[in-house]
This record gives C-alpha cells, structure tokens and sequence, in this order.
C-alpha cells in the first residue's frame, strides 16, 4: 500500500478491480496477531476501518473477505452492547467496573470497548478523556480500549463506528460502544448495537421532560448509576418505572424485548454482578444474520443520503435490483454506487 | 509622653510604643535523605529561620514506599523521603521539636505523616502537647491543582475530621490542616476564585465537623480558631494587598453568621505566604529576585491582614529545584524587609483609603456570590466530583495563556524586551542547576529494609488490622496510625491498607468543555497543516497527553491537552498518575502519531528510559515519536534527545499555537521517514 494510490484518484472499476487481489501478507500478519488480542496489531487495523482513504477502504474490502473466509479461525461473533445517557450519569466509570469485573469473573472473556466522544466545532479536533475515570490493568490482552471522535457526525455516531464494529466482531467475545450521551446518539446507538443501556443518574430530570425527548422507548435496558444511597436508588426506581408505565412501554410479560432495570453504583461497587451476568447471558445469545445486514444497509443509506442527499436515495431506489448493489462487501457496494453515479454524470453531459 | 496616642504608633498593653514581631520566616526544604535533610533544617535555623517548613517527596506524599516501583524514579527528588518512625528520627535529630514551629507539606498521608510527628516526640520523650506546627492536609485543592490524593472525597475529609478531632484534645496548637489557596492561583485561579474557593474549602471542612458533632460549644470554637490559610501572592501587588483583606473580613463574617463563633480570637484570619511561582520566568531569571520582593509586599504591608509566616521562592525555581544558597538569598531578603525597613511600627497604613476598601468590596462581592453558587451546586465536595470548579481553574488559565501569548498581559523579559545581556548567575560550574544524588537513594532504601527486618513484625501486623478496623467502623483512625507508626509500619503499608478500606479516587480532568480563544496566524499555520494531513491520511491526527509518575501538576499537560484540540488534533487525554507501561499501553490502543509527556518533578530521565524500554519492547519505539514538557534544565536536553525524544518544550515556549505547529512538524516527519 503507498500514498501512491490515494493520489492517483484511480476510476472506479480498477478500483473494483483491485480489491479483488488476494490480503497482502502484511495485513494477513497483523490479522493473525490481532485474533491473540496483541493490542498495536488491533490497533492498526482499527485504524484502516476508520481512515478515509482508497487505500483504506480497499484493505477493509480485503480484510472482511478475509474474515469472512476463514470462519475457522476467525470464530468469534461478538455482541455489541451500546451504552448511552446524558454525560455526568457516569457511563466511563461504570463501563470500567463492569469490565474489571468481567476480567476478574471470567478467565476467558475478551472486550473490547470503543468510547465516543464530541468533537469540537470550531477545531474539529476533540479531547478523548474517557481513559480518566478508569484504572484499567496494564498487558492484559483480554481488554482492549479504543477511544474514537464523533467527527461531527449528527448521531454522534460516526459512520467509523459502525466500520470497527464490523472488524472487533470477529475479533472479540463482548462490545461496549460508549456513546458522546448527547444530541440524537442515542437513537443512533441503536443502529450499531445488539442491546442498548441507557444510564442515568438517580431522579434524573422529570418525567414529562423523559417522554418529550422520546428517548424512553430507545433502550433496551435502564441503568440507574450512583445508586450510592438505598432511599435515594428506591425512588428512582419507583420513578422510573411509572414513568415507563405511562408511555406503556415497561411491560412485565414474556415478551422478548422485555425492559430490563438496574440499580447500580460504580463507586461504591453496587449492582456492579448483576449486570455483568446480564451482559454475559447478552453475550451467549447468536446475533442474527438479518441483524447485522439491516446494521449494514442502515450505514449504507446513511453515507449516501449524506454524500448525495434525497437524490443519490432515488438512484439507489431506482438501482435496488442491481446485483452489484445488493452483494458483496459494505465497500463493494460503494464502489457500486459511486459508479453508478459517475455513469449516470456521464450520460449527462 | 503625652496622654494622647498617636494614630501612626502602635502601643502595646501597657499603652507604651512598640512595634510588631516579624513573621516567621520559613523556606520550604528537603531533598535527597533524611541525613542530608537534617543537616540542612539545622543549617537554616542557625541561619536564622525561626520555623521549619518539610518538604516530602511524592512517593511520600502519595503513599509509597521508597522501595514501589513507582517511586524509584522520584526518591529524594522535590522532598525527603520518610518511610518509617525511624526516618522521622533521623529527620528531627538534634532539633528541639518542643521549641519548634513544624510546617509540613503532606495532604494524601497526612494523618500518617503526624503520627509518625507525635510519636517520634513521645519516643524522644516530648510533652506531645507542646508541639506546634501544621499539617497542610488541604485534599480540595489536591484533586483541583497539587494531585496528590489517594482516597476519595468523603475519605479524605473524614481523615481531616479525625485528624481536627484528635488536635484538639491532645496537641492544641496543632493545625490539623490548612486551607491552602496558593496551589489555586498556580493553577491559574484569578482572585476572586481564590476567595471563594478557599472559603469553600474552609466552610466544607466545618461543616463536616459540625455533623461529626464531637465538640462542645467552647470546643469547636477553639477548633475554628485552629483553622489556617496557605495562601499566594501574585505580581498585582496592590491587588492582592486587597485580596488579603479581603479574605480576613470574610472569614470573619463567615465565623460570625455561619459558625456563630463568639470570641474574636478564633474568628482571626491566619495565613502563611509562599509568594507566587507561576509568574516566575525561566528567561532572565535574575529578574525572578525582584519579582519575589514586590510579591512580599503584598502580604506584609497591611498590618490587618498580614501573614503569619512566609515562605520565599528562590529566583531559579523555574529552571530546577534551588539551591541551598538560592534559598538563603531569599531567606535574606525576609531578614531585609523585616528587620532593616520600619514596616513593623506603624498600625494598618491603608485604613481609610477609599481605593483600598472598594477594591476589597468589589472583591468580598463577587466572592460570596461565587461561594453561594457553589453552596447552592451541592458545596465542595460535589463541585469537586462534578469537576465544576476544576474547568473553572483551566478555564482562567487558559484566559491567563492567551493573554500572555497575545502580549495583553506583559512579562518582561519573556514576552517583552526579551534581547539583553546574558545572566552571570547561571554561568556558575553546575549550571545554576540543583541535582539529587543518586547513590543517596540507596541509603534510604538500605533504611527501609533495616527497619523492616529489625521490627517486632507481629506488633506491626496487629497495628495495621487496628487500622483496617478503625476505617471499617469509623472509629478516629489517630491512634491506630500512632500505634503503627511505634510498630515501625512503613508509609507504604500504611497507605494500602487505608486505599483497601476506602479505594483510590480518579477526579474529573478539567479539560472537559474548555476551550481557548487563542487565534493568531501560527494558529492558522497548524490548521492547514492538520487539513493537509487529513487529506493525505485519511484521519485527522492522534496525540496521548500523559503525566508519568507521581507528579500530579497537570495543569501543563491540561494545557497542552486543551490546545492541542484548539488546534484540531484528536487528543486521548487521560489524567496524572501513570506509568510508562500504561502510557504506552494507551499510545498503542489508540494507534497515535506522537507521545507528549509532562513533568516537572525532576524525574524525567529515569522516566524517559522507562518509555522507551516499554515502546522498544513493543516494537513501536521507531514508530511513535516522543516529546517532552515541563520543567526540564538546559543541560539535560542533549542527553535526552540522544535517547529519542524529538522536542523537549519548558515555559519559555508559552506560545501554545508555536508548540501545536512544532509537533505538525514532528508527526510529519515520521510519516515521510
């Protein structure tokens, strides 16, 4: 791979064309290197799942391939577990309680976390403070951390997001996604997560203001953190539970997306157990292959509405039995796409 | 004589003239070992200081012993090391500790640091009840500015507590703790936030107090009187005459309304000084020797509001840790202003300036309006949690760093006239440079395995289950900690057992929210090299923002950290306290582009080989460039560079954009290598 490539602004069809080569070794090493959890190794190909270049974007196409290819050895099929809630609610530390406890419960586990945070608006550049609140052991492979900017993106949520996912699935047994806890993030969690936890903090706000922001039916699961004092946790409890009965979504029955509560607190070490089997019966349950290909079509819709707007929707619409557009890779079809506009340009003129 | 008194005379009870006693003069001190610390405390009082002010080092004050990992590199660096009773004794020989006034810099391990005080007075046969002196035991300001805490909030204010409680009933001259604001201005505090801060700060520990509800009425005012201040002056000389002020009527009104507190005696404002190093300069630093003059009128020309003691920096603290004949030359100052001038036999010479009163008005107002906001947050402990007043600190310093850079605020010889004749000062052989020995290290660990092998080690096991089981119950953990300090527990021991009881607190940051309001054309300069870089690589690029060690001054890094986004870098940013495994750890996760690590406690090479001996196991130490910042001596560059660090920035390179634009440079060249 060199600089070269990206220059060269190479057509669409060598591009496609190019894909098609087989890994090259230096990825095939850095794969194997990161399915024993070497940490530089992950790192690095997390990077080329979150970088935004030809380059990049062909070696993602080669590595899911890749991946794809050798069930075997790549047998992990991680959950991803999207943590949100306002920022204060302490989301940082009780992500870090339930990893260490995870580590000290399960000799076999391994978790990757990716945590979110805003970027600035003047700059663009953003502040990654989320390794403060943690005190995470030092050379244990099993825990990888990554902290990634929201680049801006309106759900907080970047596109990048949804890419590394992809990879850390095949890599790792659980996914914690922690998100910037502002604006539609949210919402947007969802689209990349098996299981959403929203995380507030006790008597958190009002009720109406819960049911205005219509956040209450996004969740899979509430946590009620710095649950530090009993009376205090007891009524928030209460609180929350009749104001999920007023918007009719807290429903005791047998459903499957049953609304799960817990009380905990980081700090004082509360409810930290019961959560974390939660997460590891979460972690026991296939996630479906339907699932993952809605995740996949959402991000898809999403980078073209963004990239082309209601007018690159009508191609796509117009364009939905194309082969091309419906197989392969997240990267192939964008190729597909983008060519797809670029020929239509062409007819154009 | 005649009857009537003149208002320019200070009369005494006797109604006959008389003039004020100095203050006490102290200089702050320790290094290497406690042999070499005491041969220096014994110097300086037959120098004529009349207190003593220890200066611990941070394995010390963090609650290490010398012989933790962590510590090495800091052993002996910016205080003595103490790991056990017998270290104290040698600390304290052949210096009468019942005539002595004890200052001692020592908040996370205070409470242990005054057992081991006491004790060492009774083994030595002292009346404990005579002793006087001060543990500044202020951990508000630790997790705002200092970073040397270990236990969360609600613990440490109940060590305090226990710490006021025990002082009380058996050293009552003691104060259990200061309420420092000299590490708030450091950290950038403008003055009003230093009022209310440290006002907060005060009100927070009696409060707690009162809920304990352990004195009577006569009792806790005695305690209230017990509380003292710590606090800073800066360069606006006449403003902190006002600040100065200030803080002894609001005490005084606090004592009054709040308190209830009767006797005017314990509602009087007690401060010690050390003047202010943040405004000292590493570029011409003789200039520092005048800076620290004009800095002592501030708190010594107003009779009302004068310190109690005062502690002088030295003129190259901005270079390295002074000297022993740096210190004296500012030891001599204090002998100059008090001894040669006649400031000590005139009665308060502002009462009745109409300027001096409404500047201390003004200040008094926007303070207690601070103060309520804080009250009305939840108080200090909550404002500390929640970070408030944290990002309010690196909010003003940020201001404070703009204006520098803007030339707004002047500092000669760093932002104006800065071209001039070379100082003599600094030409001397060792580069007016103030090095630890190596070997003296050595020493002190030889003692802490002496002490380990030659204690009843049974004795030392049950103390330390008492402890573990005074924490548990909330018993006053004093007596506990004295029976192990007589059991020879080491400062290590002591600390672990307290963080199994109590955990260790991570406090919010401070770079949440901040942003600057720096533009300037370097600002743009770094922009467009960012935008070039993002084009090319796809990304915007990665920096980790780390303070190694023990140090836990973080408002550089903080600084650097906030900056560093202004000028569109993807910060990981993640707080004090780290090893190099760790901060390497996190350069590697986060697959970044450049290292940036902060230190100012002398200790930067034995910690630059440690990251390189982690990047260089990793495979990374070609990949990941390095560069360093802080208080680092012009002699130690070369060395430095020779073992990989790429740009070594210290506070003569105040301009934030120049550095962000410098560290372009070095991500590129990587790229390009």
């Amino acid at each position: 791979m060199t600089k070269s490539l990206h220059k060269l602004k190479l057509s669409n069809e060598a591009l496609l064309e190019k894909m098609l080569e087989a890994l090259p070794k230096e990825l095939e090493n850095l794969l194997s290197k990161a399915q024993v959890h070497e940490k530089w190794p992950i790192a690095r190909l997390i990077s080329i799942f979150e970088r935004n270049t030809t380059e990049n974007l062909i070696a993602r196409h080669q590595i899911v391939s890749y991946l794809n290819a050798h069930p075997g050895k790549f047998n992990k099929q991680a959950m991803v577990l999207g943590i949100t809630g306002t920022p204060g609610a302490g989301k940082s530390s009780l992500i870090g309680e339930v990893c260490l406890s995870l580590l000290k419960n399960s000799a076999d586990i391994s978790i990757a976390v990716l945590a979110i945070d805003p970027s600035s608006h003047d700059s663009g550049g953003a502040l990654l403070g989320d390794r403060t609140r943690v005190i995470f052991p030092v050379k244990d492979n099993r825990l990888f951390f990554r902290s990634q900017a929201s680049q801006l993106d309106l759900g907080g949520m970047s596109k990048q997001t949804f890419h590394v996912t992809r990879l850390l699935r095949k890599l790792f047994d659980v996914i914690i996604i922690e998100t910037v806890g502002i604006g539609q993030s949210e919402i947007e969690v969802r689209r990349l997560s098996d299981h959403t936890c929203l995380v507030m903090q006790p008597l958190a706000g009002d009720q109406v203001q819960f049911m205005k922001a219509g956040i209450m039916e996004v969740p899979d699961t509430f946590i009620i953190n710095k649950c530090d004092e009993d009376t205090l946790a007891k009524k928030s409890l209460h609180l929350l539970k009749s104001s999920l009965k007023l918007a009719s979504i807290y429903v005791d029955h047998q459903e499957s997306k049953k609304k799960n509560i817990f009380l905990t607190s980081a700090t004082k070490h509360k409810g930290i157990d019961e959560l974390c089997q939660f997460v590891l019966e979460q972690a026991q349950e296939k996630v479906s292959q339907k699932s993952l290909n809605q995740q996949e079509d959402y991000f898809l819709h999403k980078w073209i509405k963004q990239a082309y707007g209601e007018f690159g929707m009508g191609i796509f619409k117009h364009f939905a039995q194309d082969e091309a557009l419906c197989t392969g890779t997240l990267e192939q079809k964008e190729l597909r796409f983008k060519q797809i506009i670029a020929n239509f340009l062409k007819h154009l003129h | 004589m005649s009857d009537e008194k003149k208002a320019h005379l200070l009369y005494d009870k006797e109604g006959e003239v008389t003039k004020d006693r100095p203050w006490i003069f102290r200089t702050y001190a320790g290094h290497t070992n406690v042999w070499a610390s005491n041969e220096l405390y014994r110097s300086n009082l037959a120098k004529g200081q009349t207190g003593l002010s220890i200066a611990m080092d941070l394995p010390t004050q963090c609650g290490y012993s010398s012989d933790h990992d962590i510590a090495k590199p800091e052993i002996g660096k910016v205080g003595v090391p103490i790991n056990s009773l017998d270290d104290m004794l040698v600390l304290f020989d052949n210096i009468p500790v019942d005539e002595m006034n004890t200052s001692m810099t020592i908040n996370g391990t205070s409470m242990w640091l005054l057992s081991l005080y006491v004790a060492m007075a009774e083994e030595r046969g002292v009346d404990i009840s005579k002793l006087r002196g001060t543990t500044q035991n202020d951990l508000i300001k630790e997790y705002l500015a200092r970073g040397t805490y270990i236990f969360p909030p609600e613990d440490s204010i109940r060590i305090i507590v226990d710490m006021y409680e025990y002082c009380l009933h058996n050293i009552p001259a003691w104060n259990a703790s200061n309420i420092c604001s000299y590490h708030l201005q450091e950290a950038g505090a403008t003055p009003v936030q230093e009022l209310a801060f440290a006002l907060t700060t005060a009100i927070t520990i009696l409060d707690a107090i009162k809920e304990r509800d352990c004195f009577t009425e006569e009792e806790f005012e005695r305690c209230v009187g017990r509380i003292s201040y710590f606090v800073n002056a800066g360069m606006r000389f006449v403003e902190e005459i006002c600040k100065m002020r200030a803080f002894s009527e609001m005490w005084d009104e606090i004592t009054t309304e709040r308190y209830g507190v009767k006797n005017p005696k314990f509602r009087r404002f007690r401060y010690g000084i050390q003047v202010n190093s943040l405004g000292l300069t590493e570029e011409q630093p003789e200039n520092n020797a005048w800076r620290i003059l004009i800095e002592t009128l501030g708190v010594t020309l107003s009779r009302n509001a004068r310190c109690r003691a005062l502690q002088l920096p030295a003129w190259n603290e901005a270079l390295s840790l002074p000297r022993p004949w740096d210190q004296q030359w500012s030891l001599r100052l204090q002998q100059v202003m008090a001894y040669e001038t006649d400031l000590l036999e005139y009665p308060d010479i502002f009462e009745g300036s109409l300027v001096i009163e409404s500047k201390v008005k003004d200040l008094k107002e926007k303070a207690f309006a601070e103060i309520n906001k804080i009250i009305e947050m939840g108080g200090g402990v909550e404002a500390i949690k929640t970070g408030y007043m944290k990002s309010s600190l690196v909010a003003s310093q940020g201001e404070r760093m703009s204006k520098l850079i803007k030339g707004e605020q002047i500092v000669v010889g760093k932002n104006k006239w800065t071209d001039g004749l070379e100082s003599p000062l600094v030409k001397d052989s060792d580069g007016g440079i103030f090095s630890v020995d190596a070997e003296a290290a050595k020493k002190t660990i030889d003692a802490l395995n002496q002490t380990r092998k030659n204690r009843d080690q049974a004795r030392a096991e049950a103390s330390l289950k008492k402890l573990a089981e005074a924490a548990k119950n909330g018993v006053n953990m004093m007596e506990a900690s004295i029976e192990c300090a007589k059991a020879r527990v080491t400062t290590g021991e002591w600390s672990d057992t307290l963080r199994e009881a109590f955990g260790e607190f991570r406090p919010p940051t401070g770079v949440d929210g901040q942003s600057l309001s720096i533009e300037s054309d370097t600002l743009n300069q770094v922009r467009e090299k960012i935008e070039q870089f993002i084009e090319t690589h796809g990304y915007r690029p990665r920096m980790v923002v780390g303070k190694p060690g023990l140090d836990g001054h973080s408002n550089g890094a903080e600084m650097i950290a906030v900056a560093a986004r202004h000028a569109g870098f993807d910060v990981i940013y993640f707080g004090i306290r780290l090893s190099a495994a760790d901060i390497v750890q996190s350069a590697l996760e986060e697959n970044v582009d450049v290292i940036g690590i902060s230190l100012l406690s002398g200790s930067h090479n034995e910690i630059v080989d440690q990251l390189f001996e982690e990047l260089e196991s990793n495979g990374a130490k070609e990949s990941i460039p390095v560069i360093l910042g802080g208080i680092i001596p012009t002699p130690d560059f070369q060395a430095l560079q020779q073992k990989g660090v790429k740009r070594i920035f210290t506070p003569k390179d105040f301009d934030l954009m120049a550095v962000m634009n410098d560290i372009m440079d070095v991500i590129n060249d990587q790229k390009s290598a």
